[in-house]
Order: structure tokens, then C-alpha cells, then sequence
């Protein structure tokens, strides 16, 4: 078996690379990049089912053979020592290999991009620190993913958790930054705590710290999910524990926004997918997942669409794919628990799919963010603009991504979506108890997806698109290769998973299988994912032809530049286009309930009028209006009780003697203390 | 740039100078008008009556989008009509007794009270608008929920198995659950009373639940009660008016000597 | 071979008869008004021009302000094609071809909204926030119709839902349907195809800016996109399948005609509603759709 050898390359890669990257940056990059490679081989390796099955072609798999080949390979192994009084166990299955690959491709494209992007060059304070704790994160994501014994996952969990803070807070002289990472830490830490209490509840009632399928047939563990549900929730950004995440998104240096986007909050998706599939689920586990999850899709967009920081925006669009995501695997759990329904497998498979998609294209499109802060030192929507003449590459692959996410045909957001929509529909059609819940959340999700079509084009237009807004702006640069080379990588994987998606359904059954055995049913797609990705290629080589086409027309015709017309106006500036403010104005207006928007207006007054303003910000309504006033009331309460205590020794005594007669009173009375 | 269409764009109705242009339109009620009207038409679905409770369900959402009030009579008084024709079609062998509540209904609800309540708004020359705590939209949504949520409802309900396929008891729950987003929603006096007579219409459609066990003298007296006190609430719109010069029970917060 | 033939006729046939029906709307509209109006094949005649005109582009458009409109044709032309034609069925149908349809659709108003918002012009944004805003409440109606054709017909597929039963969830459907093409369409009253006046327009404001062939493939490709949505009406309400081939031919013909005409009888006897009453239209629109779906669902049951 060739997966431990990869594992150990892959972990020894990533220790020396935090031993030695801190002076050597190339050494480093060098190092990191054999470790992705190695995890993605061995994710690869348990993915395909490389031992025995792979090779015979499908048509000639019985049907007993071909559940085999879905239940496919996983790689065990069990330490014979012991460390902190456990023996290690590791388990590398199809679930855990899926979440294994995002990783490997991420981790390898942000530090690629970090060689770029926080050189030694520009930030010669952090930039040896970022190397080390990027590698750290690495190594303990990967721990997550590969333990099969709670303390081990716990103790991963908590040093990827702080690794990430330390990647969050590379620019901490900025006071956001630094209010940023607290935020994240704080948030990190209830969830940590709902998952120590959930990992001691389960080795107090199974007498063991292991994990793994058998866990489903202990009946008494079903009250757990919830307690694993709050813990991973917060670390998935799941509405409305996603408070955390927009600041600590928006605030990281944008490689970190990328791995934080595309793989931190997947290890909470991996966390849910994991446990509702090794523990017996509460039989309202599934209604509160797709709902938590509809939810999240549209209030998340909601939020997305309102943002004028193009970080924000893309942090809170976050927020609406693990809704999708969630919504695909609520319907799983309530196929699991309606017998087995498959329309569950479809939605499982679309939620699975979703993850990835979601880590490629937003990673692509955290880093797309990520150049134009670099080239113009700002991410506010209302100073940026006409970019694409000094960054036509970064546009071009921003726009790509803009497509994607906004799960468009031809690419890989569509397919994933489309998934989704067909687990929900088969659910509805099959006119069960499920589909009351299915129905409106297939309503939802298409309100969802013209919103996310609303904000990337917004997001993209107002950065790339019209004239510069600033000086700023004007004078941006186009980033170096080493920038965009792991953004072209990133956009050539939404497209290939967007053309032939077909290619990949073994790979997601396997994981279904992995999920629920009794999902183990032949190979074949019950999606026509071949006929889609057929279309997908028509339509894209059309797509082209008919570009080139009438490029070549208008050409031909000749072709003149002149002022945008604008209803004649003579002298276009760019402070007369249209911001994001006003962009999102209309459909502001209809979440306003939600949205909260905070504005100070200052009207021109006067013939010669001076100054005049006018300010929205958008609040963080969860936190500020409902964490907020909450925890205030705590701390209120908390600072009344500390009041007590002055450190005054005579006080101190008061307490005792008053203690005491409060006993004697009570002894006095005959209650019992 | 044309007046008109600033105009238009703030929310002014401007008849445009064009030649294919254009008469007043009606608001958005034309559309769900046209589809009910279109729907009767048609075979129907489970019965004629559960037609009929669709029509009425439908001209809930009437009421609660109608942004005027003389619509909003409209809604209520023909809801009023098609719920009083309903005990007519429930009974194999119409007896005399059904025949007369259903008639006397159909009288009172599709034509005396809506007269009394038009006759109200001109006496006290109450500006036609309605200024909603709850917005139409909103409100739409909302009863377009309580619908739904009460059909859901409704299959859990112990009922008689002869109820069991019919919308009846969905029906009524929607017109009263409107009747009470009116109440709540609505400043306007006049617009208070249609939620409350829609909510009435809601009881009546549980009534015809019972029709067998329902003395006939029950009938006639609601029925009563609904006329007198329409018409004291006409009166007394026209006292409120008069002596407040607004009808915005929003404003009569303030009790003085 | 005779896949392909299908298909190339196919092609034909929409790309052929998409610039009649704005014709024909303008017909009725003239007829109602008591003018002449101009001829039925009066868009042929703009394309033909447009396509031999010179572009004049804005010094702020990137390429992509003329690649936009191509790809938008492509992904409107690609959803009519799957799009069933009566008994001649689907070209290519498959499970979940419909949200694919949906999909392409909004592909083809991303491109239109991005390629309006390269010049920068505040008018184009203007027509693109309505666009893309208007559009979110369009497709819940839009799946909410095509969830009651689903549970109706217990299919997935475009050839397999459009077998409507006839009763008051198809009544419903075809307001809900009919409203929605109104505005997908930008047609009276949620914006006016014939005021040239930016601040009230919708599809119009935001293709201010294009001239030459990309302005022809923009109007060419809005009236396939209002044919897609007639053929589609028509046969989520009228029950083709039960007729015999020819008769089935001329109902669709005849139903596509229907709307055509009530487009323009719309257009002709309303005004252009003020933007704040539109999301109560569509609010409206889609609550006809879903009260269709709640009907689908009991007429299942029962």
C-alpha cells in the first residue's frame, strides 16, 4: 500500500518546511509544493480505488463486484505505541481523501501565491512567520483529516485553529486585523468547547477515544449530532454562527482568506459529513440542516449582495455555498432517515461536488482579490474600477470565477448546484413528507443563485469594468507570474469540472458509499452527467466560435473608439458610475429588515456648498445586533458580581462570617445545606 | 427626457402622449382577477366547491394586496357572495330554510354591506389609500403562507371523513388568519372593518362545517349582528371624521373628555 | 444523420422565426391604436443593417464588451434548442435539461448585465440593478412553475413535464407564466420596449451603448428568448400531446400566436407601472405559480 509512504513524505515535507522555510523562501515553496503533491497522490490513491478494482473495465463489474469497487479502498493504520496515553489510528477513507485533495490543491496554490503575493521583499517582518504557520496549518488540517481517534482530532483541530489565527493576524499592525483575529479566536473556541464536550460525551458512553463506523450502533449517541452540529457549525461559518468570518475573511492576507474560504470552513463541512455518517442521527437532525442551510444561502447572498468591500463580499458568499452545501447534505441525512431514499445520493453527491467547486473558485477568486488589493492598496468597490486595462489576466480569470460561482453553465458551479436541485426536485416529486421541506428550499436555491448572479456581477463589473475610480485604481500594475500561475491552475480545474463532469461521479459515489453503505449501488451515474458534460463542451466551443465570430465581424465592419455616450453627458467621469451602494440599492430595500443598513447623510446646502457626504454601512447584524447586546448583558452581570472582590482582606472576611451564619441559619431552620 | 416619465418613475401614474398609449390601468389585481375568472371556466379540480374555496383563498390575497380601499370591498363583498352560494351547492335536495340564509347572505354581504361601507367612505371623504403598518407585499406573503400552512394543518386535523378531501377547513383558517393581518396591518377604520368581515367569512366557512347542526335562527342572527354593526360603524366612522378629521386609528391613541 | 438533420432544422426554425413575434407584437399594438405600424418583418430589416454596420466602441469597454453579447446569443439560442417543439419532442432531452435551460438563461443576463456595465455609463447601471434584482424574484416563480410541472407529471425532464393536465393549476400556471414573461421579456408593464428614455428602462438602458453586429446578435437574441418563453407557456398550459401531430403543430403555432397578441393587447390597454409596484407584480406572479404547485400537489394526492 503506497498511501502511508505518501502521508510520511507529505508530513516530513511540511516540518521541514516550517524548520526550514523561516530564511529559505524557495526551499520552502519547494517543500511545500512535494507535500501537496504527495497528499494529492494519496487522496488520489484511495479516490480511484487504485488497488484490484480499477483496471477491469466497468461493463464487466457484476453488481456484488461493483458495490466492492465503491466501498473501494481506505488506508488504516494503528500505532503500536502510545502518545498522551492513546495509540495513534489513522484512517484515510473516501470521505476523508475528498476533503484531503482540496487540501493538497489549496495548500499547494497559496503558497505559490504567497511566494508572490507576502514576499520577504514586502513584508520582511512576517513574511518568514507566515511560511512556517502556512505549513503548520497544512500539516494540522491534515491531521484532522486523517485521525480516526477523538484526542488526536481534537488536538489537530485546536493547532490548525491557532495556526490560522497566527495566518490571520501576518498584517497585525492594523487595528481591524488584530479585532479580526480576536473575533476568530473567540469564535473558534465555543465551537472548540461544544467539540470537547462532544468528544469526551462520546469516549465517556462508547469507554474508548476511537472513531469510526461502528459508532452507529450505539443508539444513545444520537443526542451528540447537536453538540457536533454547534462545534463544526461555527468553524463552517453555518448561519448565524457565521459571525466570525466575514472580519477575519476580509482582514487576512488573501492567500489565508483563500485557505480559510476554501479549506477551513470545509473541515467544519467535513466534520458534519463525517459524524452524520458514523454516528445514528436524531431523526430531526436532517429538517435542521436543510434549514440552517436554506437559510444561510439566502441570507448570506443577501449579505454578500449589500458588501462594498470586495473581501467582505466574496467572505459572505461563503456564508450562502456552505448553505448549499448543507442544504445537499440535510437532504442526505433525511433520505437516510426516509429509508434510504436516492434522491439523497444525488444531493449528497451534489453537496460533495459543492465542496470542491466551492474551495477552487473562491480560492480563485480570494486571490483575484487578493492581486487587486496588491495593485491598488485598497478593497473598497468605490475606489476601484477599469482594472482590466492595467490587469487584463487577473480580470479575465476574476470573471471566470465571478461565472462559477455564480453557478453558471458552463463551469463547475453548475454542476455541483445542479446536483443539488436534482436530489431537491426527485424529493419533491416523490411527493413524501420530505418534500415539504424539499420544495421550498429548491425555491430558495434558485432565489439564491440570481442573487449570487447579481452580486458577481457586481462584485466583477464595478472592480474590472468602466473607468478607474481613483488615482489609485488608474495606476495599478498586473501581478507576476507567480501570482497568477496558481489562479490559471485554479480557473483550469472549475473548467474541467465544469466539461466533463462525468469523470468524476466514480469518485463521488465512492464517497457516498463510504457515507452510507447502503448508497453502494453500481457505478452508474443516476444523473446523466455524460449528456451534461457534453453540452457544456457544445456550448463553451460555441460560445467561442461565436465570439470570435463576431469579433471578426465587427472588425471587418470597422471598428471606432469614442465616449461612452451616456445620454449625451459630453465629459463621463468615473465618480458618476454607478457603486456598489447603488447597485445593491433595490434589493437592499427589500432584506432592509435584515440588513440594518446604517446611513449618515450630509446634504449639500448653500449656493457654494462645501462638504457633503453620504455613508452606508452595512453591520454585521447577527453579531452586533444580537451577540452583541447579549454579551454585553454578561458582561454586565459578571461585572456586578466582580465587584465583590476589591482584594480588601477585611471584605473577604465579611463573606466568610456572613457564609457561615448563612448556614447556621439554614441548620438553625432545618433544611438541609 | 420626458416629465411624464420622471413622473412615472416616482411613482406617479402619467398617462403617456404616445399613440399606442395608454389608458389607466387597473393595479396589480387585474392579474389574479383574470386567472380566477379564468379558472371558473374550467373543469374543476375536486368539486365545484373546492373551487369555489380556491376562488375565495384567491381573493384573500385580493384583499391583502389591494392597496385601495374601494378594492378591498370589492374583495370582501365578492368572497361574501361566492361563500354564500356554497351551503346551496352542499346539499343534494336543497331545503327551504339553506335556501334563504344562503340568500339573505349573498343579499347582505354582496350588496348591503358593501353599499353601507362605500356610503361610509363618501360621507366622511376618506382619502381612498391605505397607509399599511404591514406592507402589501408582506402581507401577501404572509397569507400566501397561512394558506399553505393550513393546508398542511388541515390533514392533521381529526375531521370528519366526509371533510377530509375538501378544503373547507384550510379555507376557513386562511380567511381568518387574513382577517387578522388586516386587523393588525391596516390604519384606516374602513379597512379594519373588511379584515374583520373577512375574518367573519372565515368562522362562516367553519360554520358550513356544521350545517346540519346549526339552527337556522344562529344564521339569521350573526347575519343581523354583521349588518347592525356595519352600519354603526358607518355612523360612527362618519362621527370620528367629523370631529378628529382623520380616520387614522392610529391617531386615536388618546382618550379626552 | 437524421439527429443531425433534426437538429439543424430545428436550429433553423428558431433562429429563423424568433424576429417574427416582436413584429407581430407591434402589429397588434398599431392595429389597437388605429395606426398602420410598421411592417411584420421589420426586425429582419434592422438586423440585416445592424450586421453591416461599423461598431462604435466605448474608449472604456474592454473586448469583453463585445464577446459578452456573443456568448449571451449562444447560451439563449442553446436554451430554446432543448426546449420541446410539440410532437416533434425534444432534440436532446435529459434529466434536469430544464434547470440547465433556466441557467443558460441567466448566463445569458450575466453576460448582458457585464457587457452594459463596461462603459461605465451610470444609465446601463441603472438598467442592469433592475435587471439583475427583478430577476431574483422571476426565478422563484420560475422554479416554483417548473417544480408544479414536475410533481404534476412526476418527470424531470423538459419532454417529460410539459404534459400539463388542464383545471385551475393550469390556470394559475399560465398567469404566473404569463406574468413572468412579461417582465423576463422587459416587456409592458415592467418597462416599456418603445420609450427610448434611460431612466425608465430595463433591457433597453443597458444595450444603450452597442451598435453594429453585437447590437444585432442583443435584439436578435431577446427574440428568441421571448420566443423560448411563449412555446414554453403554451405547452406548460395547453395539453399537446393528446392531439394528433398536425393539430398539435397548429396549436402550438396558434397558442404562440395567442400570446403574442395578449402581449400586445397588454401593451396596448396598461401603462408601464412606476419601478416601486413592480416586485409586487412579480411577488404576484410567483405566488401564482406556487398556489399551482400546492394545487399539482393536492390533485396528486386526492
Amino acid at each position: 500500500m503506497i498511501v502511508g509512504p505518501l502521508l510520511s513524505v507529505a508530513a516530513l515535507a511540511l516540518v521541514a518546511g516550517m524548520v526550514g522555510g523561516l530564511r529559505r523562501p524557495r526551499l520552502w515553496l519547494a517543500l511545500t509544493l512535494v507535500a501537496s503533491a504527495a497528499l494529492l497522490a494519496a487522496a488520489g490513491v484511495v479516490l480511484c480505488g487504485a488497488a484490484g478494482f480499477a483496471g477491469a473495465p466497468r461493463a464487466e463489474l457484476s453488481d456484488v463486484t461493483s458495490a466492492q469497487w465503491l466501498l473501494g479502498d481506505r488506508w488504516e493504520w494503528r500505532g503500536e505505541f502510545r502518545i498522551g496515553g492513546e495509540r495513534p489510528h489513522m484512517l484515510l477513507d473516501a470521505v476523508s481523501a475528498l476533503f484531503l485533495a482540496l487540501l493538497a490543491v489549496l495548500g499547494g496554490a497559496g503558497a505559490a501565491y504567497s511566494h508572490g503575493y507576502w514576499s520577504d521583499a514586502d513584508h520582511p517582518e512576517s513574511a518568514g512567520a507566515g511560511r512556517l504557520w502556512w505549513s503548520a496549518m497544512v500539516l494540522m488540517m491534515g491531521l484532522v483529516l486523517v485521525s480516526a481517534n477523538g484526542l488526536y482530532f481534537l488536538f489537530g483541530w485546536e493547532l490548525f485553529t491557532l495556526a490560522a489565527y497566527f495566518l490571520v493576524t501576518l498584517g497585525n499592525h492594523r487595528r481591524q486585523v488584530r479585532a479580526a483575529g480576536w473575533l476568530y479566536l473567540a469564535a473558534s473556541h465555543v465551537g472548540t468547547l461544544c467539540l470537547f464536550a462532544f468528544f469526551v460525551l462520546l469516549a465517556e458512553r462508547t469507554g474508548s477515544w476511537e472513531l469510526g463506523p461502528f459508532l452507529r450502533g450505539h443508539a444513545g449517541l444520537a443526542p451528540l449530532f447537536w453538540l457536533a452540529l454547534a462545534g463544526f457549525g461555527v468553524k463552517a461559518g453555518m448561519f448565524p454562527l457565521h459571525v466570525w468570518l466575514p472580519s477575519a475573511h476580509a482582514n487576512a492576507p488573501s492567500h489565508v482568506s483563500a485557505m480559510l474560504s476554501g479549506m477551513a470552513l470545509k473541515l467544519g463541512i467535513y466534520g458534519l459529513v463525517r459524524f452524520s455518517g458514523w454516528l445514528p442521527l436524531p431523526a430531526q437532525a436532517g429538517w435542521v440542516v436543510i434549514g440552517l442551510g436554506a437559510l444561510g444561502a439566502l441570507f448570506g447572498i443577501a449579505f454578500a449582495f449589500a458588501q462594498n468591500d470586495l473581501k467582505r463580499l466574496l467572505a459572505y458568499c461563503s456564508v450562502e455555498n456552505i448553505g448549499v452545501i448543507l442544504i445537499g447534505l440535510g437532504a442526505a441525512v433525511l433520505a437516510v432517515t426516509h429509508g434510504d431514499a436516492p434522491w439523497g445520493r444525488l444531493a449528497l453527491a451534489g453537496a460533495l461536488l459543492h465542496v470542491w467547486n466551492h474551495g477552487l473558485f473562491k480560492a480563485l477568486l480570494f486571490l483575484g482579490a487578493g492581486s487587486v488589493h496588491h495593485a491598488t492598496g485598497t478593497r473598497e468597490l468605490s475606489r476601484l474600477g477599469g482594472l482590466w486595462r492595467k490587469m487584463p489576466w487577473t480580470a479575465g480569470l476574476f470573471a471566470l470565477g465571478a461565472v462559477a460561482v455564480a453557478g453558471l453553465p458552463p463551469l463547475n458551479g453548475f454542476v455541483s448546484e445542479w446536483l443539488v436541485y436534482l436530489g431537491l426536485f426527485d424529493a419533491g416529486v416523490a411527493r413524501g413528507p420530505v418534500a415539504w421541506a424539499a420544495m421550498p428550499v429548491a425555491i430558495v436555491l434558485g432565489m439564491a443563485g440570481a442573487l449570487a448572479l447579481a452580486s458577481f456581477a457586481k462584485a466583477g463589473a464595478l472592480v474590472f469594468c468602466g473607468a478607474p475610480r481613483t488615482q489609485r485604481a488608474a495606476h495599478a500594475h498586473e501581478s507576476g507570474a507567480w501570482m497568477l500561475g496558481p489562479m490559471t491552475a485554479l480557473a483550469g480545474l472549475c473548467v474541467a469540472i465544469g466539461l466533463a463532469p462525468a469523470l468524476l461521479w466514480p469518485v463521488l459515489a465512492r464517497v457516498a458509499a463510504a457515507w452510507n453503505p447502503a448508497w453502494a449501488v453500481g457505478v452508474e451515474a443516476p444523473a446523466p452527467l455524460g449528456t451534461l458534460g457534453g453540452v457544456h463542451v457544445a456550448l463553451a466551443l460555441l460560445a467561442l466560435a461565436a465570439a470570435a465570430g463576431l469579433w471578426r465581424r465587427a472588425l471587418n465592419n470597422g471598428l471606432r473608439r469614442g465616449l461612452t455616450w451616456d445620454c449625451g453627458y459630453a465629459v463621463p467621469t468615473g465618480r458618476m458610475q454607478y457603486t456598489g451602494g447603488s447597485f445593491a440599492g433595490l434589493v437592499a430595500g427589500w432584506f432592509a429588515w435584515l440588513l440594518q443598513t446604517e446611513r449618515s447623510l450630509h446634504r449639500p446646502r448653500g449656493l457654494m456648498p462645501e462638504r457633503a457626504h453620504r455613508v452606508e454601512r452595512i453591520p454585521e447584524t447577527v453579531l452586533e445586533r444580537l451577540i452583541g447586546p447579549v454579551a454585553a448583558l454578561v458582561l454586565r452581570a459578571s461585572s456586578a458580581v466582580r465587584r465583590l472582590q476589591q482584594g480588601r482582606l477585611q471584605s473577604y472576611i465579611l463573606y466568610l462570617v456572613a457564609g457561615l451564619a448563612a448556614l447556621g441559619l439554614m441548620v438553625f431552620l432545618g433544611g438541609t445545606p | 427626457m420626458r416629465i411624464a416619465d420622471w413622473a412615472a418613475d416616482d411613482g406617479y401614474r402619467i398617462f403617456a402622449d404616445e399613440p399606442t398609449g395608454l389608458v389607466y390601468s387597473p393595479p396589480a389585481i387585474f392579474y389574479p382577477l383574470l386567472t380566477t375568472r379564468y379558472s371558473l371556466l374550467l373543469p374543476p379540480m375536486t368539486g365545484t366547491l373546492n373551487l369555489l374555496i380556491g376562488l375565495s383563498m384567491g381573493l384573500n390575497l385580493m384583499a391583502l394586496g389591494s392597496s385601495r380601499i374601494p378594492s378591498l370591498i370589492r374583495a370582501m363583498s365578492v368572497q361574501g357572495v361566492v361563500l354564500g352560494i356554497m351551503p346551496l351547492l352542499m346539499e343534494h335536495h336543497i331545503v327551504w330554510p339553506v335556501a334563504l340564509v344562503a340568500l339573505a347572505t349573498v343579499a347582505v354581504k354582496g350588496a348591503i354591506i358593501p353599499r353601507l361601507l362605500q356610503r361610509a367612505m363618501r360621507a366622511a371623504n376618506i382619502d381612498r389609500d391605505m397607509e399599511p403598518l404591514i406592507g402589501f407585499i408582506p402581507s401577501l406573503l404572509l397569507g400566501a403562507g397561512g394558506t399553505i400552512v393550513a393546508m398542511a394543518l388541515a390533514r392533521s386535523l381529526p375531521l370528519l371523513p366526509e371533510h377530509a378531501g375538501s378544503l373547507l377547513v384550510p379555507g376557513a383558517l386562511a380567511s381568518v388568519l387574513t382577517g387578522f393581518v388586516l386587523l393588525i396591518g391596516r390604519t384606516k377604520a374602513i379597512s379594519q372593518v373588511c379584515g374583520y368581515l373577512i375574518l367573519e367569512n372565515g368562522i362562516y366557512l367553519f360554520g358550513l362545517l356544521l350545517i346540519h347542526a346549526t339552527p337556522l335562527l344562529v344564521e339569521a342572527g350573526i347575519l343581523l349582528d354583521l349588518t347592525v354593526g356595519v352600519f354603526v360603524i358607518g355612523i360612527i366612522v362618519d362621527h370620528i371624521q367629523r370631529a378628529f378629521d382623520s380616520l387614522d386609528t392610529s391617531k386615536l391613541t388618546v382618550l379626552r373628555e | 444523420m437524421l439527429t443531425l438533420l433534426d437538429f439543424i432544422l430545428r436550429l433553423a426554425l428558431w433562429l429563423v422565426l424568433a424576429p417574427l413575434l416582436p413584429g407581430l407584437i407591434n402589429k397588434v399594438k398599431a392595429w389597437v391604436a388605429g395606426r398602420r405600424g410598421p411592417p411584420v418583418l421589420q426586425l429582419y430589416y434592422d438586423l440585416a443593417r445592424l450586421w453591416r454596420k461599423s461598431v462604435v466602441l466605448s474608449t472604456l469597454a474592454s473586448p469583453g464588451f463585445i464577446l459578452a453579447p456573443a456568448v449571451a446569443w449562444v447560451a439563449l439560442v442553446g436554451a430554446a434548442l432543448l426546449l420541446p417543439l410539440g410532437p416533434a419532442g425534444t432534440a436532446l432531452g435529459f434529466r434536469g435539461d430544464v434547470l440547465l435551460m433556466i441557467y443558460l438563461l441567466a448566463l445569458a443576463r450575466f453576460c448582458t448585465v457585464w457587457a452594459a456595465l463596461e462603459t461605465g455609463s451610470a444609465f446601463e447601471g441603472m438598467g442592469s440593478v433592475r435587471e439583475v434584482s427583478y430577476a431574483v424574484l422571476t426565478e422563484a416563480a420560475i422554479i416554483a412553475a417548473v417544480l408544479s410541472l414536475c410533481v404534476n407529471t412526476g418527470g424531470l425532464s423538459l419532454g417529460a413535464i410539459l404534459a400539463p393536465s388542464a383545471g385551475a393549476g393550469a390556470a394559475l400556471l399560465a398567469g404566473g407564466l404569463f406574468t413572468v414573461l412579461l417582465a423576463e421579456n422587459c416587456r409592458v408593464p415592467f418597462d416599456d420596449p418603445n420609450t427610448h428614455l434611460e431612466l425608465t428602462m430595463v433591457h433597453e438602458a443597458m444595450i444603450l451603448d452597442h451598435s453594429g453586429p453585437p447590437l444585432a446578435a442583443i435584439l436578435h437574441g431577446a427574440s428568441v428568448k421571448l420566443m423560448l418563453f411563449s412555446v414554453l407557456l403554451v405547452q406548460a398550459v395547453v395539453p399537446l400531446g393528446d392531439l394528433a401531430p398536425l393539430a398539435a403543430y397548429g396549436a402550438l403555432a396558434g397558442g404562440v400566436l395567442v400570446v403574442v397578441v395578449g402581449v400586445g393587447l397588454v401593451e396596448s390597454l396598461l401603462a408601464r407601472f412606476a419601478f416601486r409596484q413592480v416586485p409586487f407584480l412579480l411577488t404576484l406572479a410567483f405566488l401564482l405559480c406556487l398556489f399551482a404547485l400546492l394545487v399539482a400537489w393536492k390533485g396528486g394526492a386526492a
